[in-house]
């Protein structure tokens, strides 16, 4: 159960990120004037969201936050109070907190101080925001007289602390009166008669007094005066009225529990006392029979009363205090959940489809073909893997979600003025690239707003106007995502970053550069060009990780830059992390996957070209350098190895993230195609520098090759696996 | 037999959070997530109880409440509110529209299971 209870709570986080994410997108558009109904309704409902979910799952600083949150919001969504420019403020900052809080429940955060935002929101409650606008309605709430209010709207008094988690209403109060000289507890009285339509509604009123016999009770008494003759009796209706006696050591609670869900207009009394003699007019009005009662002394008093709702239900009040909110076209996505494995075992399984009709493609005449209608059925298997593959597909708005409040906190930090343009965030991606941009996307807009909009000062200076511009953008072009960030700042300055460069020994001193050459040195491990460490960029990560992170996805970080006009940084990332752009190359007679996202060039070496050295086994010559060479069927050992000079081979050269460009020796190349990724079970011993495996056209598995780990000093083991989830 | 309960919340963990609960208190749960989706599966299920949230996309609470309660057939099966809500206004409008109780989340399982039995033996 508490494995369940981590699955669940997981699953809760998830819509808390949901939630936050409509929370933030409606309070924007409310800071930018946009205060219909919906829209608050919208904000009410996520935090509301997040604050059941949190209260289940025992985050008592996240429930009791967000409770004052949605204090306000529900002012607000009542129309009680304006939502004022201040007030939308407040609860901007009061909604950092709240993710902040959400993030604590995870334990990534420390829990934040909340004290300074509680109190704006309190304030709010008090003065509606604002000083100008006065609380009229509830302060003539709490003391106007009655009779002025038009709808008989009661105002609920001092009742909320003995506020009962289950009770639709108070039942009745009972007083104690009992003293420490009594030894034995004196047997309780229940008098029950349920309301004519205590039926209605799904109620069972026998269901209450077979609960009180479970406490030990006994009917003494059924009151049948109020049965009509037979043909007037409605089958709907209640008529019977019972007296219980249950024994005294019953505590109070336990009885009141049992009304918990009494039907309204029922009259209900417990007091301790000795049974009421059984011609006592139990039907009888509540006020006469309490006056009729004999009571034996020491008197409990018995308070009682019908449970009628307060005045302030009648329908036409309601309907007055609170119109429908409007609930077509709301931007809430119709969505159902579905457990990702599931997914991808779709995933594999049409994988497995493809491969079965390449198969028979192999095998069959194109005359044959046609007579059994492959080409329809490869086309409809195709159809059904890009659909399977949408599937995985999420609005990229989720990484994108994160980037407001992060501006605005760098706004405070920087001084600097920043607005954001947001184009294309309902663009779809595969949930694995999704998860893994959010980092890059990070540190990319914090170098745009640290290295490129410039100080308000120097802004105006230039001519520019004092709020720099960050335009976050997202597109789709064939099968690849284009992610830009770009700042409309001062551009990068390629005389400072390449004086830097040959500063940092990146490049020599003589090198000559193209521009896009010295804006790529932005990306170079170790080189950072921002004069003081700031609390920004200077947290030890650069646009190298950038690089990596998107090329470790199979992508590429392009930088173009204007001088004076501002620089975009473009992720170009693939749609799906389940499908990859492989070479197929044969090392001894067996095939293995090459991802092409590595491969800079293949060479048919010279006789010379490859020699051994003494240390490092050989090297390849390419115009003028000396690469390494790895013989791959070395490496895994396969049978004939070096059964192939180098002559006789090929030599591929890969680019790696951590011993930049090596050549691996194969025997040859067979083709080059997309493959389904299939991860490799959890029960194979890992073995370094294979990744993966997929089935080729004629159903022979061919595993995929991991550059990083095979030609890396010791880059750890990494798996593919179809979902592109692997941690 | 045991009984079969629906579940309307439009929140996935509390749905399973409830379905975990009462699973293993005995009951059979189906669920929806939201009030649409509840009323049409009222049809294909025929619940002994209904448990619904109120904040709901898509047909809140009281309006599922008032279309299950002007279906003939669903006219005697109870129906529970669990909300965090807990304003007597809003608890009379459910009563109003047609709910036999009303209980607040959080919800401890044990207590949820005494009041479910109480409507629903």
């Amino acid at each position: 159960m508490s494995d369940d209870l981590d699955d669940i709570q997981a699953i809760f986080f998830e819509e808390c990120a949901e939630g936050l994410a409509t929370a933030e997108s409606g309070l924007s558009a409310m800071a930018a004037g946009d205060v219909s109904a919906k829209v608050i309704a919208g904000v009410f409902r996520a935090v509301h969201s997040i604050k059941g979910g949190a209260g289940a799952f025992g985050h008592v600083a996240l429930t009791a936050f967000s409770h004052r949150f949605e204090n306000v919001l529900d002012e607000v969504r009542a129309g009680r109070i304006a939502p004022t420019p201040g007030v939308t403020r407040v609860m901007l900052t009061a909604f950092d907190i709240l993710s902040d809080h959400v993030a604590a429940s995870q334990g990534t955060k420390p829990v934040p101080a909340d004290d300074a935002v509680l109190a704006a929101l309190d304030q709010i409650l008090v003065d509606g925001g604002a000083p100008d606008i006065v609380a009229e309605p509830m302060a003539v709430a709490v003391v106007a007289p009655m009779d002025d209010d038009p709808f008989g709207f009661e105002p609920v008094v001092a009742e909320v602390e003995s506020f009962d988690p289950f009770g639709f209403e108070p039942v009745t109060v009972a007083l104690d009166l009992l003293d420490d000289s009594v030894a034995e507890p004196v047997p309780w009285t229940v008098t029950f008669v349920p309301s004519n339509a205590a039926l209605a509604n799904g109620g069972e009123p026998m269901l209450i007094v077979r609960e009180l016999e479970m406490l030990g009770g006994t009917v003494v008494a059924a009151d049948l005066s109020r049965l009509p003759p037979l043909r007037d009796l409605e089958p709907e209706h209640a008529y019977i009225g019972w007296t219980l006696s249950l024994p005294g050591d019953v505590e109070e609670q336990a009885i009141a529990d049992c009304f918990d869900f009494v039907a309204p207009n029922s009259i209900v009394e417990y007091a301790r006392g000795v049974v009421v003699p059984e011609d006592a007019p139990v039907a009888a009005p509540v006020v006469e029979m309490l006056v009729a009662t004999p009571i034996a002394p020491p008197a409990p008093l018995a308070v009682a009363r019908p449970t009628a709702p307060p005045p302030a239900s009648s329908p036409a009040a309601r309907a007055e205090e609170h119109p429908e909110p409007v609930r077509a076209g709301e931007p809430v996505a119709q969505t159902i959940r579905v457990d990702l494995t599931k997914l991808d075992m779709l995933l594999n399984l049409v994988g497995e489809l493809v491969i079965r009709g390449s198969i028979l493609a192999d095998r069959l005449s194109p005359k044959d073909q046609e007579r059994v209608e492959l080409p329809q059925l490869s086309r409809l298997t195709r159809e059904i893997q890009d659909t399977v593959m949408s599937l995985r597909a999420q609005p990229i708005r989720q990484a994108f979600s994160r980037v407001p409040r992060m501006l605005r906190d760098l706004s405070v930090e920087t001084g600097k003025q920043v607005i954001l343009e947001t184009i294309g965030e309902t663009t779809e991606v595969d949930k694995g690239v999704i998860e893994k941009i959010g980092d890059p996307l990070t540190h990319m807009i914090r170098n745009a707003v640290d290295h490129g909009i410039e100080s308000p000062e120097r802004r105006l200076a230039a001519g520019k106007p004092v709020q720099g511009t960050i335009r976050l953008s997202a597109e789709q072009k064939g099968a690849r995502i284009f992610v830009r960030v770009a700042d409309d700042g001062a551009g990068i300055d390629r005389a400072r970053v390449r004086a830097k460069a040959i500063e940092k020994g990146i490049v020599a001193a003589d090198a000559v550069l193209t521009d896009e050459e010295i804006d790529q040195l932005i990306c170079a491990p170790g080189f950072s060009t921002a004069e003081t460490i700031s609390n920004i960029s200077g947290r030890g990560v650069g646009m190298d990780v950038v690089r990596s992170n998107v090329e470790a996805l199979g992508g590429r970080v392009e930088i173009s830059s204007v001088p004076g006009k501002g620089t975009t940084f473009t992720m170009v990332l693939p749609l799906t992390l389940a499908i990859l752009e492989g070479m197929i190359v044969r090392l001894a007679g067996q095939r293995f996957v090459l991802p092409l996202a590595n491969v800079i060039e293949t060479v048919q070496p010279e006789p010379g070209q490859v020699r051994p050295t003494t240390t490092t086994g050989e090297v390849i010559e390419l115009r003028g350098d000396y690469l390494p060479v790895r013989r791959l069927t070395r490496t895994f050992g396969l049978a004939d190895n070096d059964a192939l000079t180098p002559e006789e081979s090929l030599v591929i050269i890969v680019e790696s993230e951590t011993a930049g460009h090596v050549g691996l020796m194969v025997d040859t190349i067979d083709d080059r195609r997309e493959v389904v990724i299939k991860s490799l079970d959890q029960n194979l011993h890992p073995i370094r520098g294979l990744g993966g495996a997929t089935i080729l056209g004629d159903g022979s598995i061919a595993l995929i090759l991991d550059i990083e780990a095979l030609v890396g000093p010791s880059a750890p083991l990494t798996r593919y696996t179809p979902k592109g989830l692997a941690a | 037999m045991s009984k079969t309960i629906l579940t309307v919340d439009d929140s996935a963990s509390m749905r399973m959070l409830l379905k975990a609960s009462l699973t293993a208190q005995g009951f059979r749960i189906e669920a929806a997530n939201d009030g649409r989706h509840g009323l049409e599966r009222m049809s294909e299920v025929k619940p002994d109880l209904l448990i619904t949230d109120i904040n709901m996309p898509e047909m809140d609470g009281f309006e599922l409440i008032e279309a299950v309660r002007a279906k003939p057939e669903f006219r005697g099966v109870p129906i529970l509110v669990l909300s965090t809500e807990f304003s007597d206004e809003k608890k009379a409008r459910a009563r109003d529209a047609g709910a036999t109780g009303w209980i607040t989340k959080p919800f401890d399982a044990a207590k949820l299971g005494t009041a479910i039995r109480r409507v629903c033996p």
